[in-house]
């Protein structure tokens, strides 16, 4: 370990003498500081907050993303090609030792100014939220500066699957048409049956949408008194002009005599909704049903993932903020380990590009989402009706859907959207973050940087003094 | 007029060890480009072996494979072809490296570092516990200089600095086997003579010392066998006196003379040599120890210097037990001895030091077994003119004909 430690100390010295962290940390607090002071918001307290939230995350994430892929590519890379690295080795230290002691040396640095910028963050939020009025303030508390746990719909998709199955075998014993594929057909009545569970007919036709069950579970002993919250979000499949649509909510469990209603709300579509209910709206069993009254003439779409969530607070902020900060340190101990496997057998301005083509490649997974869909790199020509083909599909779809794998192995942890949507950061969420990004993915990509660097002779660069 | 040390520094010791601390077998590095082809043969089928307590030196010009050599005796590059072991291990065993010290032909230092903070670096690789890191640290500054500027970055520090401070942490760990790629490179001669030295120190100790020079000098003087590279081969291989040695002249020495005493030497030597293989003139110091000369009158009149220190000791741990005197006072006493001995009017040999004259070995070079003793030679009719030789005994002798 003393030889580790020796070269995380060298790392952490040529980071401050060559004036790196006090650079990137005035880069950080400026943007921390900075940032919040150009952007316009929605003039609620919680919107102001749920901006702050984002952007300076967002930024953080940016710059020390960079700055840690360029770090990574160059504390390696430079030691070789200016032969330093031949009076390290030549030491009874091994190479993967080397290679560890620069690893640990730039996570902790990240460590070191992501602490420095979320205690920033924190603390301009709460000097903010100082200054707010007490009802203001309490909102505050309640929305965004909590760590809120969601419950959704359960079984849903299985009651789906079970109608759908259903029905199909009704259909067969009808007999389906020549030349129709039964998968096809399936999937097709599969959709159908979704549809049904996702949609609110209007209002004026009698119809009203199934309730959503909501099963809080244990939660309820905790949640006695306390606010609960909604979070919706529809579509619309018809063109409104004022682009809002009235909705009116009762809420109540199977023993209520009289559910609770909402006030008429008036919501855009495609964008999330919250608003509170009233405390101890569910049974001794922990269940809650909400009735959607459609006031339009168009129908609504729920979606099944996230047209509905329950949403109660189960910690406080602070902790919560800190396991999302750790999830975010999580990309940064990743993207130091591309860079330094880059660096282990490349040249410093290669390896940076390479890093860097790699970061942008999985920034794109929507467009790598989109072929692995379709099917094709050609994309869907909408006038024809059809898509296009190409050879290199044979390739490039299976290797598209396999780097959508490992992207989703990142991208499934999202902590900034949850810090300022006021959701928990579970801890089995953080670890699980730990295991993939950092032990699984991070890990694989280690092996290969530190067996490269292994093995490569480190007497051919040529020294640059 | 002074007399200067004939014999080498390394001709006083004897390194008798049997273990072999490297053996190389048919070594070969073939240079190949992306593609696989071969772009140049740096080393090509080399084989031999360093004993424990050896000074051994890798000579050769330019591009001749020594460098390369050595770095893959150190790990750094891989053989294309040939078996290296180092202590019994291969060059990449790591526990190994603890016991060598590497000074490349550049110094690769860390440029942000100070020089205390270098050998605090690399003490740490070594497992060093902190005291005694601190301690040597301390020792090596002082043993190559640099004491006064252990606060300054090594990127301000002149190219000799470097050097020094490269040197003091390829010795950081007390190695059994010191590497020196080109060691004086960038030293002044001040530093040369100390880099010798030190080289010679470690020898008495019975540490092994590879230098790899181009630098005949610092060779001949420390170097008790050297191989000389040249295309990647090895062309000779040897110990200096069994590589250097012209065993057809002989050479003697003497104080200054007076003219009937030379006159009657170059006499009897005429008989027996032709005369245009004669040669007489005054023995000169080296350029080295002149310079040495000057800037200890120098260091005695308290002239300061912001560079480089020098005259320091070699650190003590690398020392050892019983320090030997450094080469400068052996030199004195050997003078002092040879001109006591000259004093005496009785010409009679005084064998007890070897530099003295050593009848045995006088009969070995003047003799060989094969040949009879000579005759002695009737003085031929003066055909060839003496004059000039006269004239130049005479202008050494200071006296007009």
């Amino acid at each position: 370990m003393q030889k580790i430690y020796a070269i995380v100390i060298l790392t952490w010295k040529a980071a401050f003498r060559y004036r790196l962290f006090w650079v990137l940390a005035s880069l950080l607090l400026v943007a921390v500081v900075g940032l919040p002071l150009l952007l316009k918001d929605d003039g609620t307290v919680e919107g102001v907050a749920q901006i702050l939230l984002t952007y300076t995350l967002g930024a953080v994430t940016g710059i020390l993303g960079l700055c840690t892929l360029w770090l990574a590519c160059g504390t390696l890379a430079r030691d070789v090609e200016d032969c330093q690295i031949q009076m390290v080795v030549v030491k009874p230290i091994a190479r993967w030792q080397i290679w560890l002691g620069k690893w640990l040396g730039l996570v902790t640095l990240n460590a070191a100014l992501l602490g420095l910028s979320g205690l920033s963050i924190y603390g301009l939020i709460e000097l903010r939220a100082n200054r707010l009025p007490p009802d203001q303030r309490a909102r505050l508390k309640y929305e965004v500066l909590v760590a809120r746990a969601s419950v959704k719909e359960e079984g849903v998709e299985q009651l789906i699957d079970e109608t759908t199955d259903k029905a199909f075998q009704q259909r067969m014993e009808k007999g389906l048409p020549k030349g129709v594929d039964p998968r096809a057909a399936k999937a097709q009545l599969r959709e159908q049956v979704k549809a049904e569970y996702q949609i609110a007919p209007p209002g004026k036709t009698g119809a009203i949408h199934r309730p959503w069950i909501i099963h809080l579970g244990r939660a309820k002993d905790s949640l006695k008194g306390e606010p609960l919250f909604l979070r919706i979000k529809f579509n619309s499949g018809d063109y409104n002009s004022s682009g809002t649509y009235y909705v009116q909510w009762m809420i109540g469990s199977s023993s209520s005599v009289r559910p609770w209603r909402s006030e008429v709300m008036s919501l855009a579509a495609e964008t999330f909704h919250e608003f509170p209910i009233p405390p101890d709206l569910f049974d001794e069993k922990g269940d809650l049903m909400i009735f959607l009254l459609n006031l339009n003439d168009t129908t609504l779409l729920f979606p099944l993932d996230e047209g509905m969530e329950v949403l109660y607070r189960e910690g406080g902020f602070g902790l919560n903020f800190a396991r999302g900060l750790g999830i975010i340190l999580c990309w940064m101990a990743l993207l130091t380990t591309l860079g330094l496997a880059a660096a282990s057998f490349m040249s410093f301005p290669v390896a940076a590009f390479c890093s860097l083509a790699i970061l942008a490649i999985g920034l794109c997974s929507g467009t790598l989402s989109n072929v692995v869909q379709e099917g094709t790199v050609m994309g869907y020509n909408e006038e024809s009706g059809k898509s296009g083909h190409s050879p290199v599909d044979l390739v490039l779809v299976p290797t598209f859907r396999g780097l959508l794998e490992v992207i989703q192995l990142v991208q499934q942890f999202s902590p900034i959207d949850a810090l300022s949507t006021g959701r928990m950061i579970t801890w089995g969420q953080f670890s699980l973050a730990i295991g993939q990004i950092v032990l699984l993915l991070g890990g694989a990509i280690g092996v290969f940087g530190i067996f490269v660097f292994s093995r490569r002779e480190l007497a051919t660069a040529q020294g640059t003094n | 007029m002074t007399t200067t040390e004939t014999t080498p520094h390394s001709a006083l010791r004897t390194p008798n060890s049997e273990e072999v601390v490297i053996a190389v077998r048919g070594l070969t590095k073939v240079f190949k480009d992306f593609w696989g082809r071969s772009k140049a043969r740096a080393v090509d089928n080399v084989d031999f072996e360093v004993r424990r307590g050896e000074v051994f030196g890798l000579l050769g010009p330019n591009g001749s494979g020594k460098s390369t050599t050595v770095k893959m005796l150190l790990g750094l590059l891989y053989p294309t072809k040939g078996h290296i072991e180092v202590f019994g291990h291969s060059p990449r065993h790591v526990a190994t490296k603890s016991r060598i010290g590497y000074l490349p032909e550049e110094s690769y230092l860390y440029r942000y570092l100070n020089s205390h903070e270098t050998l605090d670096f690399f003490g740490n690789l070594f497992r060093l516990p902190g005291g005694e890191r601190e301690k040597r640290s301390e020792q090596l500054l002082e043993m190559v200089g640099l004491s006064q500027t252990r606060t300054r970055a090594v990127g301000e520090f002149s190219k000799g600095m470097q050097r020094r401070i490269g040197l003091a942490q390829a010795l950081i760990n007390d190695p059994d086997l010191v590497i020196l790629d080109e060691p004086t490179a960038g030293l002044d001669p001040i530093g040369c003579r100390e880099v010798k030295d030190l080289i010679l120190a470690l020898a008495r100790r019975g540490k092994t010392v590879i230098l790899s020079s181009h630098l005949l000098s610092d060779v001949e003087d420390v170097c008790d066998r050297v191989v000389i590279y040249y295309g990647g081969k090895i062309q000779a291989m040897g110990t200096l006196k069994e590589l250097l040695a012209t065993p057809d002249a002989v050479r003697i020495t003497t104080p200054v003379l007076p003219r009937e005493t030379m006159e009657r030497v170059l006499e009897l030597i005429r008989k027996d040599a032709a005369v245009d293989k004669i040669r007489i003139d005054n023995p000169t110091q080296n350029l080295e120890s002149y310079f040495l000369d000057v800037v200890q009158k120098a260091r005695q009149a308290a002239e300061e210097t912001s560079g480089a220190t020098s005259g320091h000791k070699v650190a003590a741990y690398l020392r050892g037990d019983g320090e030997a005197k450094p080469a400068p006072d052996k030199i004195l006493e050997r003078l002092t001895t040879a001109q006591t001995t000259a004093s005496v009017p009785a010409p009679a040999p005084t064998p007890a030091v070897s530099e003295t004259v050593d009848s045995k070995k006088l009969e070995t070079l003047t003799r060989t077994p094969e040949q009879p003793v000579p005759a002695p030679v009737e003085p031929k009719p003066a055909k060839v003119d003496l004059d000039k030789a006269n004239e130049k005994l005479s202008s050494l002798l200071g006296k007009t004909k």
